[in-house]
């Protein structure tokens, strides 16, 4: 029985499964060229001593890089700024985000002036973005220390010392990761019917508690997917700190990706820098597994 | 208390909402927009203007003078639209046999697409710049456009696969019956009403490739194959970071990007979503 209903399927369309397969083949090279083989590789290099102008014999080092790796203060300054940045600007994002997505979600005659207004931040360039937030900052000419001197704070060197370069880096991915969010959970904020809002009224809720028996439970999924989001993207932290501090001051900033960026293309140290690229590869894996499984749950 | 009742009325209160999420979301281009009109020594004065005082339209010259501005609008456009372009044809066929093609392991090869959208690019940088190096092509519009093709895939491959599910299979199933072949059906059913998430799919990979900026900083670092995230973020003042010269570049390569979004704002909001809330 099976195996005729699959006769006659066959018979009906003999070349589907080409098809998709022809159909998929670009998609599938495009990927094994640029991602797959591109993994291989870096796990590969990882473990010579191969420089960009070295000759064509590295040698095979075996673990040593990774060795040094964990040994190396700067190695773990970057994971610790890397992670850090990742945690404080994606909590920063998450309220901001929320914060805009409930009053965008207020019911406006005129919608675009609001909709644009969260669209710009996000698609404009990181890159742009910081160079924008490097002017702010700016200790002599920025608009933020003259705001402070207006309400009687003295102003600061923001990107000329460790702790406030950190901030302002930070204050600049929340700026710029805000919007995206904002636009997730506006989504999901429309999403949730009226009637539960009217049935908690009549049920005499107060507003606050609207908010919290029956916004926050239902927008938890909306949440989960812009954590996972900001989370992978703050993970790969780079154009904004290489635009606003080039990692500094004394490494201040300095996240996993520009610490590679550096070791490898700069400094051309293709071996260690294979090294470092397969230990973040290790953390980022972490929360790719946690990504997929959500999918899987969907 | 009755004047606050007043006072606060809900229109009141969507205004004062409104104007934080405008405030927040335009002041920074705005800012830098009152940058570009002020004379150079106006952004050396303290204390510092806030509208220009003395307004020009000089740093819009001598960007295009000083710079290769003109170059990188270039080189951005052209690698942005090829990409795109490119993208939208291989995200458009493999969501296709996704969503409508008899498949075995469907779920297991829209998850390996999405996936590889999670890795870290920088850490395949270097395997990336070899492999450029190899073909010998380090340096030219392809070297950008390859990458950025897989960049923007999942999402776009994502955003397309809702949109072919979308479409009644019996649309096709009855052009099919017709006589129309499998193309004939794809091309004439379903192409068209795809249109609008074909279209929502690619302004996220224009968006994508036009805001890229560690792959052109690494493999097309030449002056004249910079895109313009790029080449703005590496220009060198003679003696300070010339920040007139500069915003007057900012304001120019942002404009085409918010000209985009501002035009097409609902299907990209759709897209981003859809994108979202699928993952």
């Amino acid at each position: 029985m099976i195996a005729r209903v699959r006769g006659v399927e066959r018979f009906a369309d003999p070349g589907e499964r080409t098809l998709a397969a022809l159909l998929l083949a670009p998609a599938a090279v495009l990927l094994a060229l640029i991602v797959v083989y591109p993994i291989g590789k870096l796990v590969y290099n990882a473990f010579f001593d191969l420089r960009l102008s070295g000759g064509q014999h590295a040698p095979f080092v075996g673990f040593d890089n990774f060795a040094s790796a964990l040994q190396d203060g700067i190695f773990w300054n970057a994971v610790w700024v890397t992670v850090s940045i990742t945690i404080i600007s994606t909590i920063g994002a998450l309220l901001v985000g929320l914060a805009l997505a409930l009053l965008a979600n207020l019911p406006y005659r005129i919608q675009w002036p609001v909709r644009l207004a969260l669209l710009l931040p996000w698609a404009m360039p990181l890159a742009f973005a910081g160079l924008i937030f490097a002017w702010f900052f700016n200790t002599d000419y920025g608009v933020v220390n003259d705001w402070l001197m207006r309400i009687g704070i003295a102003p600061r060197s923001w990107l000329l010392s460790p702790g406030t370069a950190y901030a302002a880096v930070c204050i600049t991915l929340v700026w710029k990761s805000a919007s995206f969010i904002a636009l997730i959970l506006l989504a999901g904020l429309q999403m949730i019917p009226r009637s539960l809002y009217e049935a908690a009224e009549v049920d005499g809720a107060t507003r606050l508690q609207q908010f919290r028996e029956v916004t926050l439970p239902l927008l938890v999924p909306s949440i989960v997917v812009a954590l996972i989001f900001r989370t992978i993207a703050g993970l790969q932290t780079f154009d904004i700190p290489y635009t606003m501090t080039k990692g500094g001051p004394a490494h201040a900033t300095q996240t996993l990706a520009m610490l590679i960026h550096d070791t490898t293309i700069d400094y051309g140290d293709i071996g260690y820098g294979s090294a470092l690229a397969v230990l973040m590869f290790l953390l980022s894996m972490v929360v790719t597994a946690l990504y997929l499984r959500r999918i899987q749950r969907d | 208390m009755t004047s606050d009742r007043a006072f606060f009325t809900p229109a009141t209160l969507r205004l004062i909402a409104a104007a934080i999420i405008v405030v927040n979301g335009f002041f920074p281009a705005v800012w830098i927009l009152l940058t570009s009109f002020k004379p150079e020594l106006e952004l050396v004065q303290k204390p510092i203007t806030y509208l220009p005082q003395d307004f020009t339209v000089q740093n819009y010259v001598q960007v295009f003078a000083q710079q290769p501005l003109g170059l990188y609008l270039l080189n951005s456009v052209v690698v942005a639209t090829a990409s795109t372009i490119v993208t939208l044809v291989v995200s458009a066929f493999a969501a296709y046999a996704i969503a409508r093609l008899r498949l075995r392991h469907r779920d297991l090869i829209l998850a390996a697409i999405i996936a590889s959208s999670t890795f870290p690019l920088v850490t395949l940088l270097v395997p990336i710049f070899e492999t450029m190096r190899t073909l010998g092509i380090l340096n030219t519009y392809p070297a950008l456009i390859l990458p950025y093709v897989v960049l923007s895939l999942p999402v776009c491959t994502l955003v397309l696969v809702s949109f072919f599910q979308s479409i009644p299979r019996d649309l096709e199933n009855a052009a099919m019956i017709d006589g129309a072949t499998r193309f004939g059906a794809l091309w004439r059913v379903v192409v068209p009403l795809a249109a609008p998430g074909v279209f929502t799919a690619g302004i996220l990979a224009f968006v994508n490739s036009w805001d890229e900026f560690l792959l052109a900083l690494s493999l097309n670092s030449a002056v004249r194959m910079r895109t313009l995230p790029v080449g703005i973020a590496l220009y060198q003042g003679e003696f300070t970071f010339p920040w007139h010269i500069i915003s007057a570049a900012l304001v120019i390569a942002i404009v085409p990007i918010a000209v985009l979004i501002a035009l097409f704002q609902e299907r990209v909001v759709g897209g981003l979503t859809a994108g979202g809330m699928k993952g």
